[in-house]
Protein backbone atom coordinates (compact mmCIF):
# COMPACT_ATOMS: atom_id res chain seq x y z
CA UNK A 1 0.00 0.00 0.00
CA UNK A 2 1.36 3.40 -0.92
CA UNK A 3 0.07 6.92 -0.60
CA UNK A 4 0.12 10.04 -2.70
CA UNK A 5 -1.19 13.25 -1.16
CA UNK A 6 -4.16 12.21 1.00
CA UNK A 7 -5.00 9.07 -0.95
CA UNK A 8 -3.95 5.46 -0.46
CA UNK A 9 -3.51 2.94 -3.25
CA UNK A 10 -2.56 -0.68 -3.59
CA UNK A 11 -0.33 -2.31 -6.14
CA UNK A 12 0.47 -5.98 -6.33
CA UNK A 13 3.87 -6.81 -4.86
CA UNK A 14 4.66 -9.03 -7.82
CA UNK A 15 4.58 -6.04 -10.14
CA UNK A 16 7.17 -4.10 -8.11
CA UNK A 17 10.84 -4.81 -8.76
CA UNK A 18 12.28 -2.54 -6.12
CA UNK A 19 11.40 0.26 -3.73
CA UNK A 20 13.95 3.02 -3.27
CA UNK A 21 14.19 6.28 -1.43
CA UNK A 22 14.24 9.22 -3.83
CA UNK A 23 17.41 10.40 -2.04
CA UNK A 24 19.25 7.28 -3.10
CA UNK A 25 18.63 7.71 -6.84
CA UNK A 26 20.87 10.77 -7.28
CA UNK A 27 23.39 10.11 -10.01
CA UNK A 28 21.26 7.57 -11.85
CA UNK A 29 18.71 10.12 -13.06
CA UNK A 30 18.79 11.57 -16.58
CA UNK A 31 16.61 14.44 -17.80
CA UNK A 32 14.40 13.80 -20.81
CA UNK A 33 15.37 15.91 -23.82
CA UNK A 34 11.75 16.35 -24.81
CA UNK A 35 9.32 15.77 -21.95
CA UNK A 36 6.17 15.22 -24.01
CA UNK A 37 4.19 14.24 -20.92
CA UNK A 38 4.09 16.56 -17.92
CA UNK A 39 4.14 13.57 -15.58
CA UNK A 40 7.39 12.19 -17.03
CA UNK A 41 10.51 14.36 -16.94
CA UNK A 42 13.30 11.92 -16.11
CA UNK A 43 14.70 8.47 -16.67
CA UNK A 44 16.35 6.46 -13.94
CA UNK A 45 18.75 3.57 -14.37
CA UNK A 46 18.84 0.61 -12.04
CA UNK A 47 20.83 -2.57 -12.57
CA UNK A 48 21.53 -1.82 -16.24
CA UNK A 49 17.85 -1.19 -16.98
CA UNK A 50 16.21 2.16 -17.49
CA UNK A 51 12.78 3.37 -16.43
CA UNK A 52 10.64 6.42 -17.14
CA UNK A 53 10.00 8.24 -13.85
CA UNK A 54 6.27 8.96 -13.53
CA UNK A 55 5.11 11.58 -11.06
CA UNK A 56 2.38 9.89 -9.05
CA UNK A 57 0.49 13.03 -8.14
CA UNK A 58 0.45 14.27 -11.72
CA UNK A 59 -0.61 10.88 -12.99
CA UNK A 60 -3.59 10.73 -10.64
CA UNK A 61 -4.36 14.48 -10.94
CA UNK A 62 -4.12 15.02 -7.19
CA UNK A 63 -2.67 18.07 -5.40
CA UNK A 64 1.06 18.61 -5.37
CA UNK A 65 2.74 16.20 -2.99
CA UNK A 66 6.22 15.42 -1.67
CA UNK A 67 7.41 12.10 -3.02
CA UNK A 68 9.95 10.34 -0.85
CA UNK A 69 9.92 6.88 -2.43
CA UNK A 70 10.02 5.45 -5.89
CA UNK A 71 8.43 2.17 -6.96
CA UNK A 72 10.49 0.60 -9.71
CA UNK A 73 8.10 -1.66 -11.55
CA UNK A 74 8.71 -5.06 -13.05
CA UNK A 75 7.81 -5.88 -16.69
CA UNK A 76 7.24 -2.22 -17.63
CA UNK A 77 9.87 0.54 -17.99
CA UNK A 78 8.24 2.66 -15.31
CA UNK A 79 9.30 4.01 -11.92
CA UNK A 80 6.57 5.77 -9.93
CA UNK A 81 7.19 8.57 -7.46
CA UNK A 82 5.00 8.14 -4.38
CA UNK A 83 4.83 9.95 -1.06
CA UNK A 84 5.09 6.97 1.26
CA UNK A 85 4.96 3.21 1.44
CA UNK A 86 2.25 2.56 4.01
CA UNK A 87 2.37 -1.17 4.62
CA UNK A 88 2.38 -4.63 3.10
CA UNK A 89 -1.09 -6.13 3.09
CA UNK A 90 -2.82 -9.23 1.82
CA UNK A 91 -5.45 -8.44 -0.79
CA UNK A 92 -8.21 -11.04 -0.58
CA UNK A 93 -10.59 -9.71 -3.18
CA UNK A 94 -10.45 -7.63 -6.36
CA UNK A 95 -13.72 -6.07 -7.44
CA UNK A 96 -14.29 -4.46 -10.81
CA UNK A 97 -14.62 -0.72 -11.00
CA UNK A 98 -18.34 0.12 -11.24
CA UNK A 99 -19.33 0.89 -14.82
CA UNK A 100 -20.39 4.37 -13.76
CA UNK A 101 -16.69 5.20 -13.71
CA UNK A 102 -15.85 5.99 -17.30
CA UNK A 103 -12.79 8.25 -17.18
CA UNK A 104 -9.05 7.72 -17.06
CA UNK A 105 -9.49 5.68 -13.90
CA UNK A 106 -10.46 2.72 -16.07
CA UNK A 107 -6.84 2.74 -17.24
CA UNK A 108 -5.31 3.60 -13.89
CA UNK A 109 -6.91 0.84 -11.83
CA UNK A 110 -7.27 -2.91 -12.04
CA UNK A 111 -10.23 -2.56 -9.72
CA UNK A 112 -11.09 -1.93 -6.10
CA UNK A 113 -10.46 -3.92 -2.98
CA UNK A 114 -11.61 -3.83 0.61
CA UNK A 115 -8.95 -3.68 3.28
CA UNK A 116 -9.65 -3.10 6.95
CA UNK A 117 -13.19 -2.04 5.98
CA UNK A 118 -11.88 0.60 3.61
CA UNK A 119 -12.36 0.60 -0.16
CA UNK A 120 -9.07 1.22 -1.94
CA UNK A 121 -8.14 1.37 -5.62
CA UNK A 122 -5.68 -1.18 -6.96
CA UNK A 123 -3.25 0.45 -9.39
CA UNK A 124 -2.60 -1.20 -12.73
CA UNK A 125 1.16 -1.19 -13.36
CA UNK A 126 0.49 -0.90 -17.10
CA UNK A 127 -1.75 2.11 -16.51
CA UNK A 128 1.01 4.49 -15.44
CA UNK A 129 2.17 4.75 -19.04
CA UNK A 130 -0.06 3.43 -21.78
CA UNK A 131 1.38 1.91 -24.95
CA UNK A 132 0.53 5.14 -26.74
CA UNK A 133 2.33 7.25 -24.10
CA UNK A 134 5.38 4.99 -24.24
CA UNK A 135 5.43 5.30 -28.01
CA UNK A 136 5.28 9.11 -27.79
CA UNK A 137 8.11 9.20 -25.26
CA UNK A 138 10.25 6.93 -27.39
CA UNK A 139 9.46 8.86 -30.57
CA UNK A 140 10.47 12.17 -28.99
CA UNK A 141 13.47 10.77 -27.10
CA UNK A 142 14.77 8.05 -29.41
CA UNK A 143 17.20 5.62 -27.88
CA UNK A 144 17.22 7.41 -24.53
CA UNK A 145 16.05 4.43 -22.52
CA UNK A 146 18.94 2.36 -23.85
CA UNK A 147 21.53 5.13 -23.35
CA UNK A 148 20.36 6.34 -19.96
CA UNK A 149 23.16 4.61 -18.10
CA UNK A 150 25.60 7.37 -18.98
CA UNK A 151 26.57 10.13 -16.56
CA UNK A 152 24.11 12.82 -15.56
CA UNK A 153 24.53 15.86 -17.77
CA UNK A 154 25.65 13.87 -20.80
CA UNK A 155 24.43 15.64 -23.90
CA UNK A 156 21.89 14.15 -26.23
CA UNK A 157 24.58 13.94 -28.90
CA UNK A 158 26.86 11.97 -26.57
CA UNK A 159 24.05 9.63 -25.63
CA UNK A 160 23.07 9.07 -29.26
CA UNK A 161 26.69 8.39 -30.14
CA UNK A 162 26.86 5.95 -27.27
CA UNK B 1 -38.17 9.18 -9.04
CA UNK B 2 -40.33 6.37 -10.37
CA UNK B 3 -40.51 3.46 -7.94
CA UNK B 4 -39.03 1.07 -10.50
CA UNK B 5 -35.72 2.95 -10.46
CA UNK B 6 -35.30 2.86 -6.68
CA UNK B 7 -33.89 -0.17 -4.89
CA UNK B 8 -33.56 1.03 -1.31
CA UNK B 9 -32.64 3.85 1.03
CA UNK B 10 -29.49 3.15 3.02
CA UNK B 11 -27.45 4.78 5.71
CA UNK B 12 -23.79 4.22 5.05
CA UNK B 13 -21.20 5.08 7.65
CA UNK B 14 -18.52 6.10 5.20
CA UNK B 15 -18.00 7.37 1.69
CA UNK B 16 -14.68 6.30 0.21
CA UNK B 17 -13.02 8.69 -2.21
CA UNK B 18 -10.11 8.11 -4.56
CA UNK B 19 -8.80 9.92 -7.63
CA UNK B 20 -10.82 9.61 -10.82
CA UNK B 21 -11.99 11.81 -13.70
CA UNK B 22 -15.67 10.91 -14.09
CA UNK B 23 -17.99 13.87 -13.54
CA UNK B 24 -20.50 13.66 -10.68
CA UNK B 25 -18.95 10.69 -8.89
CA UNK B 26 -18.14 11.65 -5.33
CA UNK B 27 -16.77 8.25 -4.33
CA UNK B 28 -18.11 4.82 -3.47
CA UNK B 29 -19.95 3.20 -0.60
CA UNK B 30 -19.86 -0.39 0.50
CA UNK B 31 -23.21 -2.16 0.69
CA UNK B 32 -23.56 -5.86 1.46
CA UNK B 33 -20.14 -6.61 0.03
CA UNK B 34 -20.85 -4.67 -3.15
CA UNK B 35 -19.30 -1.39 -4.15
CA UNK B 36 -21.70 1.31 -5.30
CA UNK B 37 -20.62 4.46 -7.08
CA UNK B 38 -22.03 7.60 -5.45
CA UNK B 39 -23.46 10.03 -8.00
CA UNK B 40 -24.03 13.57 -6.85
CA UNK B 41 -26.85 15.06 -8.92
CA UNK B 42 -26.62 18.33 -7.01
CA UNK B 43 -24.82 20.37 -9.71
CA UNK B 44 -27.60 19.74 -12.22
CA UNK B 45 -30.65 19.47 -10.03
CA UNK B 46 -29.98 22.12 -7.40
CA UNK B 47 -26.99 23.98 -8.84
CA UNK B 48 -24.56 22.96 -6.11
CA UNK B 49 -22.83 19.91 -4.74
CA UNK B 50 -24.99 18.02 -2.28
CA UNK B 51 -24.23 18.72 1.36
CA UNK B 52 -22.51 15.97 3.29
CA UNK B 53 -24.88 13.19 4.26
CA UNK B 54 -24.86 9.59 5.36
CA UNK B 55 -28.09 8.67 3.58
CA UNK B 56 -28.10 7.33 0.05
CA UNK B 57 -30.87 6.35 -2.31
CA UNK B 58 -29.81 3.22 -4.17
CA UNK B 59 -31.01 3.36 -7.74
CA UNK B 60 -30.59 1.10 -10.72
CA UNK B 61 -29.05 2.41 -13.92
CA UNK B 62 -28.55 0.70 -17.23
CA UNK B 63 -25.08 1.33 -18.53
CA UNK B 64 -24.27 -0.27 -21.88
CA UNK B 65 -27.46 -2.29 -21.48
CA UNK B 66 -26.25 -3.79 -18.21
CA UNK B 67 -27.89 -2.95 -14.89
CA UNK B 68 -25.81 -1.34 -12.18
CA UNK B 69 -26.84 -0.04 -8.80
CA UNK B 70 -25.61 3.40 -7.80
CA UNK B 71 -26.10 5.54 -4.72
CA UNK B 72 -27.40 9.10 -4.72
CA UNK B 73 -26.80 11.25 -1.64
CA UNK B 74 -30.07 12.41 -0.10
CA UNK B 75 -30.98 14.13 3.13
CA UNK B 76 -32.87 11.15 4.47
CA UNK B 77 -36.40 12.49 4.11
CA UNK B 78 -37.58 9.96 1.53
CA UNK B 79 -41.16 8.82 1.14
CA UNK B 80 -42.99 6.36 -1.08
CA UNK B 81 -46.07 8.03 -2.51
CA UNK B 82 -48.75 7.17 -5.05
CA UNK B 83 -50.31 9.63 -7.41
CA UNK B 84 -51.18 10.44 -10.96
CA UNK B 85 -48.23 11.90 -12.83
CA UNK B 86 -48.90 14.82 -15.13
CA UNK B 87 -46.38 15.13 -17.95
CA UNK B 88 -43.83 17.92 -17.85
CA UNK B 89 -44.26 20.89 -20.12
CA UNK B 90 -40.70 20.52 -21.42
CA UNK B 91 -40.22 16.89 -22.48
CA UNK B 92 -36.51 17.45 -23.11
CA UNK B 93 -35.72 18.34 -19.51
CA UNK B 94 -34.77 15.95 -16.73
CA UNK B 95 -38.16 16.50 -15.04
CA UNK B 96 -40.49 14.11 -16.81
CA UNK B 97 -43.62 14.97 -14.89
CA UNK B 98 -45.26 16.22 -11.71
CA UNK B 99 -47.24 14.62 -8.91
CA UNK B 100 -49.90 16.63 -7.16
CA UNK B 101 -49.84 15.67 -3.49
CA UNK B 102 -52.53 17.57 -1.64
CA UNK B 103 -51.66 20.71 -3.54
CA UNK B 104 -47.89 20.22 -3.34
CA UNK B 105 -46.21 19.81 -6.71
CA UNK B 106 -43.49 17.13 -6.72
CA UNK B 107 -41.13 16.88 -9.68
CA UNK B 108 -40.48 13.41 -11.06
CA UNK B 109 -36.91 12.97 -12.30
CA UNK B 110 -35.64 11.00 -15.25
CA UNK B 111 -32.44 9.69 -13.69
CA UNK B 112 -30.38 9.33 -16.84
CA UNK B 113 -31.39 12.76 -18.12
CA UNK B 114 -30.59 14.27 -14.72
CA UNK B 115 -27.16 12.61 -14.77
CA UNK B 116 -26.46 13.84 -18.29
CA UNK B 117 -27.64 17.35 -17.43
CA UNK B 118 -25.61 17.45 -14.21
CA UNK B 119 -22.52 16.18 -15.99
CA UNK B 120 -22.90 18.86 -18.64
CA UNK B 121 -23.18 21.49 -15.91
CA UNK B 122 -20.09 20.18 -14.19
CA UNK B 123 -18.09 19.09 -17.17
CA UNK B 124 -14.90 18.49 -15.29
CA UNK B 125 -13.89 16.01 -12.65
CA UNK B 126 -14.90 16.80 -9.10
CA UNK B 127 -12.01 16.45 -6.68
CA UNK B 128 -13.14 14.01 -4.05
CA UNK B 129 -12.16 16.40 -1.28
CA UNK B 130 -14.45 19.05 -2.72
CA UNK B 131 -17.34 16.63 -3.04
CA UNK B 132 -16.93 15.51 0.54
CA UNK B 133 -16.66 18.95 2.10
Amino acid sequence: MFSIAEYSFLISASSVQEIRSTDSLGGNVVDLDRPVLSKVRHIVERDSRSYYVVSGYEHFHVPLSRPTSVLILRDVPVAVLVDRIEQMAEMRILLGLPRSFRGEERIWYRGLTVLERKVLPVADPRGFLTAEELRRLEDENPGLLQAAGHPVGASRHERERA
Amino acid sequence: MPREAVAELIASPQLFAFPHTTPLIAGVVLRRGRILAVLDLGPGVSGALSPSTRFFLVVERHISDAPEKCAIPVQGACELVTGIMLPAENPDGFVTGHLDLNGEQIDVLDLEKAIAFSAANKNEWIPATEALS
